[in-house]
């Protein structure tokens, strides 16, 4: 696959008392990467997100990233070593500003890397995501697409190598999702490297380099955005009708 | 994260500390007493925000803190130790216990991490009554040649400012933001990379020692000690009921809630018929603040400023 | 030998009255999401109105159960309406609000006793408060076993209700999701109101029992309480067979401490307190889950 990839997961599983969420999930992710993450509900998308993050702890396999072993290591520590997460139902600080919000980002998830001008690129981010009119708002006024929004920018204020968007397009109309696919155009061009679980198949398939695609904890295919809509397991996997996936915008 | 005007607060906090430590030259003893009593309350309720307010973790057993402060003063005093000298100690030691209480249980989150406190709160209390070199449950008193008022006086009102102060400070900076995080969401907190576990044990051990030094100033102060006086339950139920009243998380309202308590419980203290009635009060208090205002008194404070301030307008609900 | 069949029958005969004292605080909790810590002051007050039932009309501790839980059932529902009902309540965490404003109940609770009743020491000495019985070899107090079949007769009405009629089953519901029993045109907020009311009454109901075996003052709830709380949290909250199992446990280990070491009956009561952080950093699901067997399946349909 050419030089070593950022993020490698091997035979990941995660078992909930009984309840199998992911089995045997195995996929790498390469620097400047964007990586797409599709499944029917329930098939354990966050929750593989939430492996990788440590979040929570995998029952089985490994997590490799830039080489290191991260699986097991608290969610801090995975944020400090660059592999950040947005949160599929978002989180703001309610009571704190927006500004207050990314900086907590700044601050405490960057280690040892661009200490200097950190308000200058909380400021930035705030410009970037389009929040920089609220700066100074309480985050519980926020509406849903600002507060994704928001969600993203503290996301990026930790300055990660690699950032994990669970579903960030989720309850956007049609201008609010171009715009967000923009956005992490953008984020690819500042170097990170992007894992995005989203429903919007026609938005993950324009915007992805490479799919992923799970169901009931298992991968099922992966690679183009084409050959994987196109496959007969995927299409079955959402009672295909083909003109439904991939025939969109 | 500094309120408005930090300019007019800072000027307006330095007058009162100048104010208090003056005051022996004009007021009489029992007066002093009285500040004396009110700065102690202010260094409990003030040092237990620390923990409880900025970030959130309700403990009930910080008297157990007190106690430690206050017995180690005892008894190295007994033992020929100068007794302001062994107040780093005292702290110290204060410190360290905070992690044995903290490490398992900051582990819990909310209400069953104070029901943990209350449990590891009354199994100190029985240790110290069951134990003989802590006097047992008769006490210990102070060797009594040093008692010095006017430093007993100027120690605690100093103590006061600077926990008061530090938590001014604490507020604003990016160890405060920590905290709040923390307070809010923790997960959240975690997520963005912020260690909660490790923000949790500096805070508690910052504010367990603040409390065992005032434990010290009781000691010298009083000079007798009893598992009764320092690791009552009732006393960490007061710990955390003046900044709760007063206004939880904020630098203020511990200090109009430790006011608000001293000066009920002295005015309580005279009335034979009141004396003990406080639980009653406590109660009473605890319960009008959950259903009126969680934000305490100064909550309630700025409300009423709020509706002053904007009289013409339709009222839209706090 | 027969110094362990003593810890065994005299562990489950305190268990019995562990598990009704906790009883009450678990179905508070797992209908309403609410720690509440006025139990601790219901207890006492049950003590302190079986004794005054028994010194004002001669009425027997036991009997006047009778009176007293419906007296407290009613007690309890008023409270919850008047208090509890006005706070935020019913969400996946239990909220700080509740439990300060339960604890600040708690409080005046003490002071109406302290008042009514006066600090002295009380206690209920009837006839029978100092006879004995041979139990399979045991010797055990009257009132102890009278306690015991109290205390089982009480659990088994609470089995029959949670399991049997429309109320258990409504309760049930709310606890395992509020939401969706609402959904199914639960008064979610009756119900509530009646759990509380439930609740209150048991915790009463142990007060009488406790009040025939200790002495006590308007201070007393507060080692129960604990008690109670390390109970219920090694239950899980699951069902009346969790409680009275790690009802069984507590009592076990404080039957055992005092029979096998030199361990002073003062330190006893801190088993309790340390059983009760243990427990809730080690099994913060109670007993009944970590023994779980775990078997992995896949989810059955979409």
């Amino acid at each position: 696959m050419g030089p070593e990839p950022l993020l490698s997961v091997r035979g990941l599983s995660k078992r909930f008392d009984g309840l199998l969420a992911l089995e045997g999930v195995d996929f790498d992710v390469a620097q400047g990467e964007i990586f797409g993450i599709l499944g029917p509900n329930g098939a354990g998308k966050t929750t593989l997100f939430a492996c990788l993050v440590g979040a929570l702890a995998p029952s089985a396999g490994s997590v490799y990233f830039r080489g290191e072993r991260i699986d097991g290591l608290p969610n801090h520590a995975v944020v400090g070593r660059g592999l950040v997460r947005t949160h599929q139902i978002v989180r703001p600080f309610r009571e704190m500003t927006v500004t207050e919000n990314v900086a907590i980002g700044a601050y405490f998830g960057s280690r040892g890397r661009g200490r200097g001008a950190r308000e200058e690129r909380v400021a930035g981010l705030l410009q970037r995501t389009g929040l920089a009119h609220r700066a100074n708002t309480l985050a519980g006024t926020l509406t849903i697409g600002e507060l994704k929004r928001l969600e993203i920018a503290r996301a990026l204020a930790t300055e990660p190598a690699v950032i994990c968007l669970d579903e960030v397009m989720g309850g956007l109309n049609p201008s609010e999702i171009r715009g967000a696919m923009e956005l992490i155009r953008w984020v690819r061009e500042e170097g990170v490297t992007v894992l995005m679980i989203e429903h919007h198949v026609h938005a993950v398939v324009g915007v992805s380099d490479r799919i992923l695609m799970l169901d009931f904890g298992r991968k099922i295919a992966e690679g183009p955005p084409n050959a994987v809509v196109n496959d007969p397991a995927v299409v079955a996997a959402y009672l295909g009708d083909p003109a439904l996936i991939g025939g969109g915008a | 994260m500094i309120g408005r005007h930090p300019r007019r607060r800072l000027v307006a906090a330095i007058a009162a500390a100048l104010l208090l430590l003056l005051a022996p030259r004009v007021l009489a003893r029992g007066m002093l007493n009285d500040i004396w009593s009110v700065a102690f309350a202010v260094v409990l309720a003030s040092a237990w925000n620390l923990l409880g307010g900025l970030a959130g973790q309700v403990s009930i057993g910080y008297s157990a803190f007190l106690g430690i402060g206050a017995y180690t003063t005892a008894l190295l005093a007994l033992r020929g130790v100068e007794p302001y000298a062994t107040l780093p100690l005292a702290a110290l030691l204060g410190a360290a216990f905070s992690f044995v209480v903290g490490l398992p249980t900051f582990r819990l989150r909310g209400p069953y991490f104070t029901i943990a406190t209350i449990g590891v709160g009354e199994a100190v209390r029985v240790f110290a009554s069951g134990v003989s070199f802590t006097g047992g449950s008769s006490g210990i008193r102070m060797p009594p040649a040093s008692f010095d008022f006017a430093l007993n006086y100027t120690s605690m009102v100093v103590l006061a400012v600077a926990v008061v102060t530090l938590a001014a400070w604490l507020r604003g900076s990016p160890f405060g933001a920590a905290l709040a995080a923390i307070r809010q969401d923790i997960d959240a907190a975690e997520a963005l990379g912020i260690n909660a576990t490790r923000y949790k044990l500096a805070v508690h051990a910052l504010s367990a020692a603040l409390v065992a030094a005032a434990g010290s100033l009781f000691a010298i102060n009083f000079q007798y000690i009893s598992p009764g006086s320092v690791f009552d339950f009732r006393l960490s139920l007061s710990i955390v009921l003046m900044p709760i009243v007063g206004g939880v998380g904020t630098v203020a309202g511990p200090v109009w809630g430790a006011i608000v308590f001293s000066y009920l419980q002295i005015k309580m203290l005279s009335v034979p018929a009141l004396r003990d009635s406080y639980l009653f009060l406590y109660g009473t208090l605890l319960i009008l603040v959950m259903l009126f205002e969680p934000k305490g008194l100064l909550g309630l404070g700025k409300r009423l400023l709020r509706a002053l301030r904007r009289p013409a307008r339709v009222a839209n609900g706090a | 030998m027969h110094e362990l069949l003593a810890v065994v029958v005299n562990a489950l005969l305190a268990a019995g009255l562990y598990a009704t004292m906790s009883y009450g605080l678990a179905v508070i909790y797992g209908v309403m999401r609410i720690i509440n810590l006025a139990h601790a002051g219901i207890l006492m007050l049950g003590a302190y109105v079986t004794l005054t039932l028994y010194d004002r009309f001669g009425l027997d501790p036991f009997l006047s159960l009778v009176l007293v839980a419906p007296l407290f059932f009613a007690i309890g529902f008023v409270l919850q309406r008047l208090l509890v009902r006005r706070l935020p309540s019913g969400g996946a965490t239990p909220s700080m609000e509740s439990l300060l404003l339960l604890f600040g109940l708690w409080l005046v609770l003490q002071n109406l006793a302290y008042a009514v009743w006066g600090g002295d020491t009380q206690s209920i000495l009837t006839p029978y408060t100092m006879r004995a019985v041979d139990l399979a070899g045991v010797r055990v107090g009257v009132p102890n076993l009278l306690v015991f079949v109290a205390g089982a007769v009480c659990l088994l009405l609470l089995q029959l209700v949670v399991k049997r009629t429309n109320l258990g089953r409504a309760m049930r519901a709310v606890t395992q999701n509020r939401d969706a029993a609402r959904l199914c045109g639960v008064d979610a907020d009756r119900i509530s109101a009646q759990a509380f009311g439930m609740g209150t009454a048991l915790a009463a109901v142990a007060g009488g029992l406790l009040s025939t075996l200790y002495a006590f003052t308007p201070d007393f709830g507060r080692s129960f309480l604990l008690k109670a709380f390390c109970i219920i949290v090694l239950a899980g909250m699951e069902s009346v067979v969790g409680v009275a199992v790690g009802a069984f446990v507590l009592a076990f280990l404080e039957n055992a401490l005092g029979a096998f070491t030199r361990v002073p009956t003062s330190f006893q009561d801190a088993v309790s307190f340390t059983l009760l952080v243990v427990a809730l950093v080690v099994f913060p699901q109670g007993l009944p889950h970590a023994f779980r067997r775990v078997t992995p399946r896949r989810p059955a349909l979409r």
